[in-house]
């Protein structure tokens, strides 16, 4: 009887993704007219959407660093992220002379990239502005991918670097870069120690689960932001759960 | 055709990630066919490899073509790429002029990269106070400087007890605490865009 759920925790999984499913959905119908709920306000989007404008009118460059995360692991979900906001920032970007471009440090993320950059011109009727060699592959390792980041962030007019992926604590270099070049740097990953990095490195730096809302205040549509409702739910829901879990051990009742 | 590839491009991406994570959940109906799509994602990453480097090598060759400060970088990275590409074709990946290559080029370069790193990293602490001076910018900066202190014996002093008792408190109660709550925001987020993937309302394969 291996076809049925194995054990209890995996039943508990099957639930867990069939809940956040029913609520996404829920939230995507009835809030197709308008969001139920605001989003808070947010910095590092704030200035991040700033800077997209100001690019645009001076004519400078957005850099997208999706990181060196395997698709086919867990880090692969923070580098989705940093392709939805490539997404967004090349329709934002479509009236500029210089298109975004990315660095990546994995070969599927970069092919990734190219498709979608191309889609996004191909959705705007401007497929004749997409130029491949603007999502580069720029290491296989963690320092080769930040070592070959680091000139591109220099060299090409910069205005602002968005970090959005899987990254470990070399995404300092990176950084450090971006403050050389005097462009805003706007850094997010899954990566728990990079993150204690980017607290300390980046101008607006994303902790937690705040990379995973870039699509709903980059306006990536109500599926984004239903998401993100469902993500705040299910959070409470489980630090309830943790809370009387606890509760329930200090009075002895679980063992 | 430019409209029916995307939603074929859709309809196999959505079929063959919803196989893959029933496969998890009913191993005995779907482990079969989940273990021939996870074999075939794997192959086609490594052709993506190839396709990756590719990319790098035409980036690089453009700017040989073009005048900057760069050329000489992109002309040694295109020299090292073609020695590397033969030596190790010919040796082999595990072979003793491939592992000398590594030994002697890759490992010292990255390695000197991570002393770097560690001055930008006590750089970016020290300008840390001075960009953002908030309560918890300080807080930040005395918990880095406390574990720091019960980390290594002191010069002259040697280890001082009550901070490396501190330091191990520190590290076990408060930060896997704070790291936990940071785990929670990433695993609900990345279950929130697999969901997504799934449902195909984010298709970041051209779809």
């Amino acid at each position: 009887m291996e076809q049925v759920l194995s054990t209890p925790t995996d039943f508990l999984t099957f639930v867990f993704v069939l809940v956040c499913l029913g609520l996404i959905l829920f939230f995507i119908y009835f809030g197709r007219k308008r969001p139920l709920f605001n989003l808070r306000d947010i910095p590092a989007f704030r200035h991040f959407r700033r800077e997209v404008d100001l690019a645009v009118e001076a004519g400078k460059r957005l850099h997208i660093s999706i990181g060196r995360g395997s698709v086919n692991d867990l880090p692969g979900g923070a580098a989705f992220i940093g392709l939805t906001i490539l997404d967004r920032c090349a329709r934002a970007a479509s009236n500029s002379d210089r298109p975004p471009m990315s660095t990546t440090g994995d070969g599927v993320l970069t092919i990734l990239g190219q498709d979608t950059l191309r889609s996004t011109y191909r959705s705007l009727a401007t497929e004749q502005r997409y130029d491949p060699t603007n999502v580069r592959l720029t290491g296989l390792t963690p320092l080769s991918y930040a070592a070959g980041a680091m000139p591109t962030i220099r060299e090409e007019q910069i205005t602002a670097n968005i970090y959005a992926g899987h990254f470990g604590t070399e995404i300092a270099l990176l950084t450090e870069a971006g403050e050389r070049s005097q462009s805003l740097t706007v850094a997010g990953t899954d990566n728990i120690p990079a993150q204690a990095v980017i607290y300390a490195t980046a101008n607006e730096p994303l902790l937690g689960e705040e990379l995973y809302a870039a699509g709903a205040y980059l306006g990536a549509g109500p599926a984004h932001t239903a998401s993100l409702t469902m993500q705040d739910i299910m959070r409470w829901l489980l630090v309830a759960v943790i809370v009387v879990g606890a509760i329930l051990k200090l009075l002895g009742i679980l063992s | 055709m430019k409209r029916v590839l995307p939603v074929t491009n859709a309809i196999i991406a959505i079929v063959s990630g919803v196989i893959v994570l029933l496969g998890y959940f009913f191993p005995g109906a779907f482990q079969g066919i989940q273990s021939v799509l996870v074999g075939w994602a794997i192959i086609i990453a490594a052709f993506a490899l190839l396709l990756g480097i590719y990319n790098l090598a035409i980036v690089h060759w453009k700017k040989v073509g073009a005048e900057g400060q760069g050329n000489l970088y992109s002309v040694v990275l295109l020299v090292s790429l073609i020695i590397t590409i033969v030596v190790v074709g010919f040796s082999g990946p595990t072979g003793s002029w491939s592992l000398w290559v590594f030994n002697t080029f890759q490992v010292p370069i990255e390695v000197s990269l991570l002393a770097v790193l560690a001055v930008v990293l006590a750089y970016a602490g020290a300008r840390l106070f001075s960009r953002k001076p908030k309560w918890h910018t300080i807080l930040f900066l005395v918990t880095v400087l406390l574990v720091l202190l019960g980390s290594v014996p002191l010069f002259l002093i040697g280890e001082i007890a009550p901070l490396s008792a501190l330091r191990g408190w520190l590290s076990q109660v408060p930060a896997v605490a704070g790291a936990r709550g940071l785990l929670l925001g990433v695993a609900l987020g990345t279950v929130a865009t697999g969901i997504r993937i799934l449902i195909g309302v984010d298709r970041p394969y051209g779809g």
